[in-house]
């Protein structure tokens, strides 16, 4: 919890000699300068209006419970992938990874091959395809810790390069034999047992890939000492070197993970798509656009040593149940043209009051 | 204050050593042995048709790299450039298309739409206090939902070639090589001169070393980081003009990866991502690298999937070299 006391200490002014606010006022604030209190009231307001807007039949489906758990689908490599982002980006010197897309493709490729072509068991493969997901990674965090090359240069380098070596492992032929496709089951939805008649089925990718990770990767931030360690060296790694916290290896972690993170996606993009594509993480903008996006959009601050596991969630609920209700708005196409529009927006703004609340947190103290 | 103090006690001996430090000696000689080296190993690499090619096919890249690279000496980022690009793109594709407009209108219009486009990242940037990578993310989206919106949910086809003086055509050449690369030449030589010798120029360079002593140094810290995005707009407006080029087809995935492959040729170049060191000429002939890659692995007939591979390998290696370099000079 210390990090999280840091990290609102830096935006909320603490000014005991001016007279207390309202209590109106006070809302105000909390909404302004703690992102999870303002993505939570967006998230119902998004919630609501669309569900409003369907009442009224404004919509082309109806934006119901149902929709809403099968939007889940999307969110989780979008999600998965954005947590990767946070950990890369508290780790601060302007740490970022834009190559998690290219390792999406490239271990997912390993996948395919593993259960594809070598007819390994899932399991294994599963392990094996996160395991290459953390060598790549642990490339980028060796070329950025330990040699000293800038984050945004390294990742764009591995970024092509493994993206390239996606393309050319199989000549640019996705594997889709009898195995991988039968991996589609596990993106089924489910009834969840006990409340199942109660709630609308979820997809089971959430229970097994999604929830999972989100767990392990808030333990990991918040209730282990590499967690402090990362803030710390996020923070200021000068400082961190002095009080004798591995800065290197803490920042080569953080590459790490986020390749193993990124090679969690590859299993389930594999199963969504079922089939191993070697372009899955570099259709459209990419998929590291997206994921940084919404690690921003969570109250990630892109200088480092800020950032909450809970932000990121509610971003990425955030940007998923708004996309899903601009598909329901539009018809044809023009729905994933104003996601666009949405996303930048969205990013834009959050980062300008991000910026307004710090300075207003700078003018108080 | 350091360097200075090295330069000072310790006279360069070898002048020649200090250009090299601009990294551009190195990749003129990587240029000219990969260009020996093609010439002897395939008959079609030394022919004008595709030098001209080649040096057709660069000059996007190169024209907005020359603005990309102020914005990188100023210590920002522009990842938006790609769809500002496809905006530009379609505006003048259908203005030349349905509006009849002729090229000097045409070119105006392309460099007005870039310039207002760069200066909203540049303005956000520098009053907004939002961090360019972000910024510019956010315009990424944006401006391709606005290319998109602006095209209506289909291609522009049928452009007529009013444009094709920076085409990529036998009669848009002039002594042998493509008018698109004499102008992003003069381009660059004037923002070299730019960047060198005027005091405003020089500016960029403080506000990448260090912007509080720039700010506290006088310089108008936003109207120079605002200028740099706009001009970096500016030459995205020039881009499309020669993307463009004889017409025919604008596509809706037009400028899609841009930004990137024109990081790569600044990096390349060796301007460095931090702020306060890089040059034009670097950035130029780090798009020529790598163009010629790319032409190489086609006439060599490898798979073309092993460019981007090849692009990657050079990042690391010009970013590298530098940081040797840097640490042998910090070590001194």
């Amino acid at each position: 919890m210390s990090t999280d006391t840091t990290a609102t200490a830096a935006k909320r002014p603490d000014t005991p000699s001016e007279p207390q606010p309202g209590r109106g006022r006070r809302l105000l604030d909390l909404i302004l300068t703690e992102r999870v209190a303002l993505l939570a009231v967006l998230l119902v307001l998004v919630v609501v209006w669309f569900y409003v807007l369907g009442q009224q039949g404004y919509l082309v489906a109806p934006y119901d419970t149902d929709y809403l758990a099968s939007a889940l689908d999307t969110m989780v490599p979008l999600c998965l992938l954005a947590l990767a982002e946070l950990v890369v980006i508290v780790s601060g010197r302007g740490g970022i990874d834009l190559s998690v897309g290219s390792i999406v493709s490239l271990s997912g490729m390993a996948f395919g091959f593993m259960v594809g072509q070598w007819q390994w068991p899932v399991l294994p493969a599963l392990v094996a395809t996160v395991a290459v997901g953390a060598a790549l990674g642990a490339i980028n965090g060796l070329l950025i810790a330990y040699l000293g090359f800038p984050a945004l240069i390294a990742t764009l380098a591995t970024f092509y390069a493994y993206g390239a070596l996606a393309l050319l492992m199989n000549n640019n032929a996705p594997i889709s034999t009898k195995p991988i496709q039968d991996l589609h089951a596990i993106t089924r939805a489910i009834s969840i047992p006990l409340l199942g008649d109660s709630i609308p089925d979820l997809p089971l990718q959430v229970a097994t890939f999604l929830l999972p990770v989100i767990v392990v990767v808030w333990l990991l931030v918040n209730r282990t000492v590499y967690g402090r360690k990362l803030y710390a060296v996020g923070t200021n790694d000068i400082a961190a070197r002095f009080a004798n916290i591995p800065v290197r290896r803490s920042r080569l972690l953080a590459y790490l993970v986020s390749g193993l993170l990124s090679g969690v996606v590859a299993v389930v993009t594999v199963a969504q798509f079922a089939s191993a594509r070697p372009d899955a993480g570099s259709v459209g903008n990419g998929m590291a656009l997206p994921a940084i996006t919404i690690a921003v959009l969570g109250g990630v601050a892109i200088t480092g040593g800020v950032g909450r596991v809970a932000g990121v969630i509610l971003a990425a609920l955030l940007v998923v149940w708004l996309n899903a209700g601009i598909l329901l708005a539009f018809e044809g196409s023009d729905g994933s043209q104003y996601q666009l529009f949405a996303l930048g927006g969205l990013l834009i703004l959050s980062a300008l009051l991000n910026a307004y609340s710090t300075r207003r947190g700078r003018g108080g103290a | 204050m350091a360097n200075l103090t090295t330069m000072l006690s310790r006279p360069s001996r070898r002048p020649v050593a200090r250009a090299v430090e601009g990294q551009e000696i190195a990749l003129i000689l990587v240029l000219l042995a990969l260009w020996t080296a093609l010439s002897l190993g395939t008959d079609t690499f030394l022919t004008a048709s595709n030098l001209s090619n080649l040096l057709y096919s660069v000059a996007p890249v190169a024209l907005i790299g020359i603005g990309m690279t102020a914005v990188i000496v100023t210590g920002g980022i522009d990842v938006s450039v790609g769809s500002a690009a496809a905006v530009v793109m379609v505006v003048v594709a259908k203005l030349i298309r349905d509006g009849g407009a002729g090229l000097p209108a045409a070119v105006l219009v392309a460099v007005a739409v870039g310039l207002v486009l760069g200066s909203v990242n540049g303005v956000l940037i520098s009053f907004g206090g939002i961090h360019p990578i972000i910024v510019t993310f956010g315009t990424l989206n944006l401006y391709r939902f606005l290319a998109l919106r602006l095209f209506e949910n289909k291609q522009v086809s049928g452009v007529p070639g009013t444009l094709s003086f920076f085409g990529g055509g036998d009669n848009s050449e002039t002594l042998g090589i493509p008018n698109a690369w004499w102008l992003t030449m003069v381009a660059a030589a004037l923002m070299w001169c730019y960047s060198r010798y005027w005091a405003t120029g020089r500016h960029w360079y403080a506000i990448g070393n260090d912007v509080g002593a720039a700010r506290l140094a006088g310089i108008r810290v936003h109207r120079r980081t605002i200028a740099a995005y706009a001009v970096t707009g500016l030459f995205v407006g020039l881009a499309a003009v020669v993307l463009i080029g004889t017409g025919g087809l604008v596509q809706q995935n037009a400028g899609v990866g841009l930004e990137l492959r024109v990081i790569a040729a600044v990096v390349i170049g060796g301007t460095s991502i931090l702020g306060g060191r890089g040059t034009v000429l670097g950035t130029l002939l780090g798009a020529l690298l790598v163009g010629t890659v790319t032409s190489a692995i086609t006439l060599l007939g490898w798979p073309s999937d092993a460019t981007e591979l090849f692009i990657g390998l050079f990042i690391l290696v010009a970013v590298g070299v530098d940081l040797v370099r840097q640490r042998r000079r910090s070590a001194r």
